[in-house]
């Protein structure tokens, strides 16, 4: 291990430490003289080599100037070597009868030197390498095999040390070739892995050995054989992989890796490699060598995989993976740009006459093809794909995933997820043509049918890319959007209600489970329940008519009718969602379906057991209360207080009913009235009007007190900026709020849904409102620029909010009510204040409203508590925001 | 999945050969109605034995179970961070989970940094996956299920145990108990704190982490934190000590980690704490497998290729 570190080492600071080799041998050396005093004997550069007639490897410092030798030392296996501080190397020198030390200019030279000489020390204890290495050899034998070694010494070896040959590839010559490999600092390692690249016999003749020492059962010489063939991949030449990883050499090379002497069982490597791995061919290769590449990535693959992945130091695993990718490319290249055989390959997946196996081959064949594709440069690979799919790849695709074989529907799928990946368009583009279509309705049911089984979380992924709108916007993406809504989206919504019992007509929510409706299995309720979610988070203008359309949300909800409480959890989620849309029409909707009804069952039925629902619930009332939603506040509390009221012992809960408490007291008389009458009338006389009339009060109402600072607050939305508490009074009469969450909604068809119009002296400070009656049925493409204002917008809500949250809580704590306030306090989390800066960051990279969450929690309690050390905290939660945008820098240092 | 089913994939998994991808989804299916019911703040009856970080060391793992005891027999207390950077994560990560399902009352895991998409996509999990299944599905079961783990422990009220440390946002239980783990490990507050955070010496009060995520926290923070919330002392995991525990800031905090010879080259030894009845403590220290028990690595590539 040490070995290959310090190899690591060294291989990683190469080219720079080609430039300061001199400097890094450069010493001075010093005499001890008999006055206790250090004598300069002069500087130059040091070395270990073999010493000219003693057969020793030792120590030589040569004069810098005129090259003469100013100090020769034979290392010995006696502790005399001292290290003193980072440069300094002494020793007490017998020949010499004195002290000597060397001080050198830099710390890597000296602990480098500083190393070589314990290895030395080592290996002069343990009197041998063979003894060492090769383990039970007879100890008379080895030793014998080491003066052999090192009588050839000399003649290897140049003058200045270096290598000039190896010795013949002979049995008897193993273990020093070994030792030469193994041994050595890196100029002779380099020189060495030249050496037997020039050697054209080197490798023939080290797999003649292994054959007879494998005939003859030879165990020990057969592992020495194992640590050659190892330290010669660890030199990691390219040139030797070159050599090695040919046809004729690495079935031999992976033999000899059999024979691992830590491992206790011979390993069977070319038995499976020869008799159970087959190379299949799906349309004939005529190219040979694109075959011999074919198997020869295999192999490599295998070795570094199967064989080597323990030994494998970074380095050598890097040139490897190099390798394999570099054949992959060259193999993947060379068959796109044969024309002739990519025709082949799409003719015979059209036809009809061939058995369904090699139909099967063909699919897996394709699969692997476009896998291995991400070896090629970005543009090749982009172009082949959209050459791919203008031979009709999507078409082939669409067939396959109607196949019962759920190898080749799980096949096919990959290959669509690997062209989102490419290029979302490459796929959209190919929906939204007529023959397309059905291609969606396909992945749609793919993702709830049971032949889509195991591959229904990969559906759900393609699902997402197709309509994910975070990423750049495309018209076609937007078609595909209006098509999955118009067709699909109910489709999926009734998957859900019809697998959930129905509502039951007695009170308890409970007695209603296990009831019925287990057609479908719950992981798929749990992935459609998921993409619903992702559509709320994604499509908050689609949704909003659908889901207020067809009561779809109600329809979610019945999952909490479930007995697996894992989808009870889900449909929490679910609500979450919708609610942290922060969109009036939806709580509006919410209030008026009384749709927290079910969530709060489920909640109450629970009772006190601390799960994911129970903490679930509890989140979603925390969010709704710190983001001040008032009038999902007064609804809870006046429609589930009974329920709620026996956990009041739970901070959550005496916050929530607080809060109300807070509005209830700020706020005119009239207000209490408001919820379940409000819901009555509206029954009786029908809603929209109703609605916006409650609405309209309920914020004419209140004229003073904080509740009216946060409704306001809430609401406004190009007034980013408000100092503070005082001021945000000035602001009041400026506009009407809800404007602009109102007006996102114009596109839509259902009239019923818009807004009666603004009072017409509105000042107006964006010109947006003024398209509400205009602009009926926009064009496809427009909308694109719809949503994107629309995002704007949201954020720049978002913003506002987080200014405006710091408002309502000065404002809180000035109320008159101090009794409610000390109690409230200790609910607030204690510190912690990311700057509006740092939510800048989160807006930046597509966030989700978990995250808005966080930074209007923060910025809430800074304002509560207040005090310096806050500051410090949110100035540094700013730079740690802007740490982790980058998920793959998330963790810059050692990760534990 | 009944019980049979269930000792015979773990009597599989204990020989390191991992499941077929529809076993992985029916496990995790399992698992995820019984996490489901624990909470961000499970109690823990004593006896327990806690274990830190394992890192997909799964011959390591057997080691701890020789050193500790077999899984129903001993009740054990999982601290994070089973998978990346070793080569078996699947199958440590699996065989944990079986237990979980198998004997849900004798086993406790919760949710490590490591636990996590993004961070098992750079670490080796998701390649590994990819690697010995051919697809990626087993990864995306194993993610959505790591959504599910429990955030901490309480141990007989009295030790509080949590893969990172301590959060600004957090003061009392009460606070980690409203918070909606079913969630990808977020990139800041809370939930991202416990799981990333370390005590150190050198901070008084918080300290920007090194890590780019989590708080470093000083030891007044945790005396504060442990005499609020009436706890003797806090066990966590998250990083390598060189031997296997350390205690810090005067017995208010101790680190089990519990990877020997971390990523096969650190050369530590690593550690797990027993607990008594009375929550007398012990620690039991071991290295890693010797180099014979661990057989050939199970990356089997496919049977057959085309290219």
């Amino acid at each position: 291990m040490a070995e290959h570190e310090r190899r690591d080492a060294e291989a990683g600071g190469d080219a720079a430490a080609a430039t300061h080799t001199s400097n890094m041998q450069r010493v001075k050396v010093y005499r001890l003289a008999d006055g206790g005093k250090w004598d300069d004997q002069g500087t130059g550069h040091v070395s270990i080599e073999y010493i000219e007639g003693s057969k020793e490897l030792g120590l030589t410092v040569l004069d810098e100037e005129d090259n003469e030798t100013l100090l020769v030392h034979n290392i010995t296996s006696d502790d005399i070597y001292r290290k003193q501080e980072e440069t300094i190397i002494s020793w007490r020198d017998h020949e010499a009868a004195t002290d000597l030390a060397l001080s050198f200019q830099e710390a890597a030279g000296c602990s480098y030197i500083w190393e070589n000489i314990c290895d030395i020390q080592r290996n002069l204890q343990f009197s041998n390498l063979g003894a060492l290495e090769v383990g039970p050899r007879q100890s008379s034998e080895s030793l014998e095999a080491s003066r052999i070694m090192h009588s050839n010494d000399d003649s290897f070896r140049s003058a200045n040390g270096e290598f000039r040959e190896l010795p013949p590839v002979e049995l008897s010559n193993l273990p020093f070739i070994l030792k030469t490999v193994l041994e050595g600092g890196i100029t002779d390692q380099i020189r060495v892995a030249e050496l037997i690249t020039q050697d054209r016999d080197f490798f023939p003749k080290l797999v003649d050995i292994f054959r007879t020492c494998e005939d003859l059962e030879s165990l020990d010489d057969l592992h020495m054989i194992f640590k050659l063939v190892k330290g010669i991949i660890l030199l990691n030449s390219p040139s030797i992989f070159d050599k090695i990883f040919s046809d004729e050499l690495i079935l031999d090379i992976i033999g000899a890796l059999e024979y691992d002497p830590e491992v206790p069982r011979v390993q069977k490597h070319r038995a499976f490699l020869k008799d159970h791995v087959v190379f299949k061919e799906a349309i004939h290769i005529e190219n040979v060598s694109v075959v011999s590449k074919i198997h020869q990535t295999y192999r490599i693959g295998y070795l570094k995989d199967v064989i080597l992945p323990r030994i494998l130091d970074d380095a050598t695993l890097a040139s490897l993976n190099t390798m394999i990718h570099t054949n992959n490319a060259s193999v993947i290249s060379l068959l796109k740009d044969d024309a002739l055989f990519i025709r082949q390959l799409f003719a015979r997946m059209r036809s009809s006459d061939i058995s369904m196996e090699s139909k099967r081959e063909l699919v897996l064949f394709l699969h692997e093809f476009c896998t291995l594709s991400k070896s090629l440069p970005l543009v090749q690979q982009l172009r082949l794909f959209r050459d791919l799919s203008g031979e009709g790849v999507f078409e082939i695709i669409s067939d396959v995933l109607q196949s019962h074989d759920r190898r080749i529907v799980s096949a096919g799928i990959d290959i669509l997820i690997l062209f989102l990946n490419q290029d979302p368009n490459l796929l959209r583009s190919y929906i939204v043509q007529q023959e397309g279509n059905s291609l969606l309705g396909l992945l749609v049911k793919g993702m709830v049918t049971e032949l889509g089984e195991e591959m229904h979380c990969q559906f759900l992924e393609i699902l997402r890319i197709l309509m994910d709108s975070f990423t750049m916007s495309g018209a076609h993406r937007d078609v595909i959007i209006e098509i999955f809504y118009e067709r699909h989206l109910d489709y999926l919504v009734d998957v859900i209600a019809s697998s959930c019992p129905p509502r039951s007509t007695a009170n308890s929510v409970g007695a209603g489970r296990n009831a019925e409706g287990h057609r479908i299995k719950p992981e798929i309720l749990l992935n459609v329940c998921e993409l619903l979610c992702f559509c709320v988070v994604h499509h908050p203008y689609k949704i909003k008519c659908n889901f207020l359309m067809n009561n779809a949300i109600e329809k979610i909800l019945a999952l909490t009718r479930r007995r697996e409480k894992f989808l009870v959890v889900a449909a929490v989620r679910f609500m979450r969602t919708i609610i942290s849309r922060n969109d009036e029409h939806l709580i509006r909707h919410v209030v008026k379906f009384n749709l927290l009804k079910p969530i709060i069952d489920a909640f109450v039925e629970n009772g006190d057991k601390y799960n994911m629902l129970h903490s679930g619930v509890l989140e979603l009332l925390e969010y709704i209360r710190k983001e001040n939603i008032k009038a999902l506040v007064i609804y809870v509390i006046e429609s589930f207080w009974d329920q709620l009221a026996k956990f009041e012992h739970f901070g959550s809960i005496q916050a929530f009913k607080l809060k109300y408490q807070q509005y209830l007291e700020s706020a005119e008389p009239r207000l209490s009235a408001s919820v379940p009458d409000m819901r009555k009338k509206a029954e009786q006389r029908g809603l929209e009007k109703e609605e916006e009339d409650y609405f309209n009060e309920d914020s004419d109402e209140e004229d003073s007190g904080s509740g009216r600072r946060a409704k306001h607050a809430q609401n406004q939305h190009s007034k980013a900026k408000v100092p503070n508490g005082s001021e945000a009074d000035n602001v009041e009469g400026a506009s009407r709020p809800k404007s602009a969450g109102l007006v996102d909604y114009d596109d839509d068809d259902e009239e019923e849904f818009n807004p009666p119009p603004k009072e017409p002296a509105r000042p107006s400070e964006d010109d947006v409102p003024l398209n509400i009656a205009t602009v009926k049925r926009r064009p496809v493409n427009a909308v694109d620029g719809k949503h994107a204002d629309g995002e704007v917008r949201k954020r720049q809500k978002i913003e506002t909010r987080i200014s405006c949250a710091k408002i309502a809580a000065v404002t809180s704590t000035s109320s008159k009510h101090t009794d409610l306030q000390n109690k409230h306090a200790p609910h607030s989390p204690a510190s912690s204040t990311p700057s509006t800066e740092a939510n800048g960051v989160l807006r930046e990279h597509g966030t989700n409203s978990e995250e808005h969450q966080h930074s209007v929690e923060n910025a809430e309690a800074s304002c509560q508590a207040g005090g310096d050390c806050i500051k410090d905290v949110g100035s540094m939660s700013t730079e740690k925001a802007v740490n982790t945008t980058n998920p793959s820098d998330s963790e810059p240092y050692s990760v534990r | 999945m009944g019980a049979s089913d269930l000792d015979r994939q773990i009597e599989q998994l204990k020989r390191c050969e991992p499941l077929t991808e529809a076993e992985v989804k029916a496990l995790c299916l399992k698992a995820m109605e019984i996490l489901v019911e624990e909470s961000n703040v499970q109690r823990v009856d004593a006896p327990v034995t806690i274990c830190g970080d394992i890192h997909g060391q799964f011959y390591d793992m057997k080691e701890l179970f020789k050193v500790g005891g077999d899984c129903p027999k001993t009740n054990y207390l999982f601290l994070g961070d089973f998978v990346d950077r070793g080569f078996y994560s699947v199958e440590t990560f699996l065989l944990l989970l079986a237990l979980k399902v198998r004997y849900p009352d004798r086993i406790t895991l919760i949710r490590g940094n490591h636990e996590s998409r993004q961070i098992t996509q750079v670490y080796g999990f998701y390649d590994e996956c990819l690697r010995k299944y051919g697809s990626v599905n087993v990864w995306r079961y194993c993610t959505d299920i790591f959504d599910y783990l429990s955030l901490s422990a309480l141990i007989e009220n009295k030790i509080f145990s949590v893969h990172g440390g301590l959060s600004p946002a957090i003061t009392t239980l009460d606070q980690i108990r409203v918070i909606d783990r079913k969630q990808e490990v977020p990139h800041d507050g809370a939930m991202c704190d416990l799981l990333w955070s370390d005590p150190e010496d050198a901070v008084d009060g918080w300290g920007l982490s090194p890590r780019g995520a989590g708080f470093l926290f000083g030891g007044n923070v945790v005396s504060s934190f442990n005499h609020s919330n009436n706890i003797d002392y806090i066990c966590r995991a998250h990083q390598l000590v060189m031997e296997g525990y350390k205690w810090m800031f005067n017995n208010k905090i101790v680190t089990v980690w519990s990877a020997p010879n971390y990523c096969y080259r650190c050369g530590n030894v690593a550690a797990i704490l027993e607990l008594d009845e009375n929550l007398n403590k012990q620690f039991r220290v071991f290295e890693a497998a010797p180099h014979e028990s661990r057989g050939v690595p199970s990356k089997r590539p496919a049977p057959d290729y085309f290219l």
